[in-house]
C-alpha cells in the first residue's frame, strides 16, 4: 500500500472548524427550527414537517423559484458568452493589459449594497442620469419602479454590469496560461478562428468556465441585497427573488418555521443544481 | 350538622383532587422520553431528539465512511448505471441528496403519511451504493 503524507489535514483544521461555526451550526439550527414553531423567547412547539409541507405547496413560493431561475437562467445566458467574448478580445501582451485588466476588476470592488443605490439612482425616472436621458431626452417610457419589465431589464443589466467581469477574468486567465506553440502548430495547420477557439482556447478555459459557471449560479441563484436595494423586489413581488422573499418570511412576517423550511429547501435546490453543472462539466475529463 | 353536609359533599371531590395529583405539589415529575420536545429547553440551538438522530446518522455515515477510506484506501472508485464516475462519498451525497427530493416530492405532491417515500428512499440508497 502506498504510504500518503496526511499531514496536510492539519493544516486545513483551522478553516474547518471556522466553517463548523460560520457554516455548520446555524445550519443545524435551522433544521431545528425548520420543525418547529416558535414565538421567540427561546420556547418551542413540535410541528413536524407542516413547514415543508406548506412551503412546497405554496403558490407564493412557486411564483419566487421561477422568478429566481428565470433571472438566473438569464443572467448565465448573457453574461457567460459575453465574458468569453470580451476575454478573447483583450490584449495578452504590452501596455493595455494592465488597462483593461483593472478596469474589468473595478465593478467587482464596489460593495453589493452600493451597486444596488447606484443603479437605484442612475435609474430614477426624474433625476437619475439613465432615467432622465430614457424619459425625457429619447422619449422612451422607462420607469423601473412602476412597470415590471422596466425593473427586470434594470435588475438584469445591474447584474451583468457587476459580474461579466468575473467571467472575463477567469476566462481570462484560462487564455494566457495557453502556449504560444499551440497558435503556431494552428497557423501552420491553416485553422481558422473558429477552429482554434473550438479545439484550443475552449478546452483550456474549460476549467476555469467551470469554476465560472458555477460562481455565478450559486451568487445569482442566492443574490439578494442588490435587487432589495434596487428595486426592493417590486414593483409588486415581480422582482420578488427567492433570498427577497425568505426575508420577508423569516423578519417582515417573524414565521421563523415556515423561513427555514424554505431555505432548507433553497439549499437543497441550490446544492443540486451546483451538484448537475459540475458533474456534466467534469464528466468528460475522466474517461 | 349543615358543615358536616358540606364537608361530605366535597369529600368525592377532594379523593379526585387526591388522584388528579394534589398530592405530588412539588414533586419531580417523570416526563416519558418524547422525540419531540425540546432536548435543552435553555439552549439557543433548540434541539430535540428527533432532529439531533439526523445529524447523528449523517455524521455517523460519514465516520464510517473515513474507516472505510483508512482501511481501503481510494474510495472504491467505479464507472456505475448512470455514467458517472463515483467514490463511496460520492454515492452517500448522491442518497442523501435524491432522499431529501423523494421527500419533498411526496409531500409536496401527495402528503403525509410518509411511509412510501421511506421505502423508496431506502430502495434509492441501495441502488445508489450498489450500482451508480
Amino acid at each position: 500500500m502506498r504510504k500518503v503524507n496526511q499531514k496536510g489535514w492539519f493544516f486545513v483544521l483551522p478553516v474547518l472548524i471556522l466553517v463548523a461555526f460560520n457554516a455548520l451550526v446555524p445550519m443545524m439550527t435551522v433544521v431545528n427550527y425548520s420543525v418547529q414553531e416558535t414565538f421567540g423567547d427561546n420556547v418551542f412547539f413540535w410541528q413536524g414537517l407542516d413547514w415543508f409541507q406548506q412551503i412546497l405547496r405554496s403558490e407564493r413560493f412557486h411564483a419566487a423559484l421561477g422568478r429566481q431561475f428565470l433571472f438566473t437562467a438569464m443572467i448565465l445566458a448573457i453574461e457567460v458568452p459575453l465574458g468569453v467574448i470580451i476575454a478573447l478580445s483583450m490584449p495578452r501582451k504590452g501596455f493595455w493589459v494592465p488597462v483593461c485588466l483593472v478596469t474589468m476588476a473595478l465593478p467587482m470592488l464596489i460593495p453589493w449594497n452600493v451597486v444596488g443605490a447606484m443603479w437605484n439612482i442612475f435609474t430614477l425616472p426624474d433625476i437619475g442620469l439613465l432615467g432622465y436621458l430614457m424619459n425625457h431626452t429619447l422619449g422612451i417610457d422607462y420607469n423601473m419602479t412602476q412597470d415590471p419589465v422596466a425593473a427586470w431589464i434594470t435588475v438584469i443589466v445591474m447584474d451583468v454590469w457587476h459580474w461579466t467581469s468575473l467571467v472575463v477574468l477567469l476566462c481570462y486567465a484560462g487564455l494566457v496560461s495557453i502556449p504560444d506553440a499551440y497558435y503556431q502548430a494552428a497557423k501552420i495547420d491553416g485553422a481558422s478562428n473558429w477552429s482554434v477557439f473550438r479545439y484550443i482556447q475552449l478546452p483550456k478555459m474549460k476549467q476555469v468556465l467551470t469554476i465560472a459557471v458555477l460562481l455565478r449560479f450559486m451568487d445569482s441563484f442566492n443574490i439578494y441585497t442588490e435587487p432589495f436595494v434596487l428595486t426592493g423586489g417590486g414593483p409588486g413581488n415581480s422582482t420578488t427573488l427567492l433570498s427577497i422573499d425568505l426575508v420577508k418570511i423569516a423578519l417582515g412576517q417573524f414565521d421563523l418555521g415556515p423561513a427555514a423550511a424554505m431555505s432548507l429547501i433553497y439549499f437543497a435546490i441550490t446544492l443540486f443544481v451546483s451538484w448537475l453543472f459540475y458533474t456534466l462539466m467534469t464528466r468528460n475529463d475522466a474517461k | 350538622m349543615r358543615y358536616l353536609a358540606i364537608l361530605l359533599t366535597l369529600l368525592p371531590g377532594l379523593a379526585s383532587a387526591q388522584q388528579a395529583g394534589w398530592g405530588n405539589v412539588g414533586k419531580p415529575v417523570d416526563k416519558p422520553f418524547s422525540w419531540t420536545q425540546p432536548l435543552w429547553p435553555s439552549f439557543w440551538m433548540a434541539w430535540t431528539p428527533a432532529t439531533l438522530a439526523v445529524f447523528v446518522g449523517i455524521f455517523s455515515a460519514m465516520a464510517v465512511l473515513t474507516v472505510l477510506e483508512i482501511r481501503r484506501p481510494g474510495g472504491d472508485e467505479r464507472r456505475g448505471v448512470l455514467g458517472l464516475t463515483t467514490t463511496r462519498g460520492d454515492r452517500l451525497f448522491i442518497t442523501l441528496l435524491g432522499t431529501s427530493y423523494i421527500f419533498m416530492a411526496w409531500l409536496g405532491l401527495i402528503g403525509m403519511p410518509l411511509w412510501w417515500p421511506l421505502a423508496l428512499s431506502v430502495a434509492w440508497g441501495v441502488f445508489c451504493f450498489w450500482k451508480v
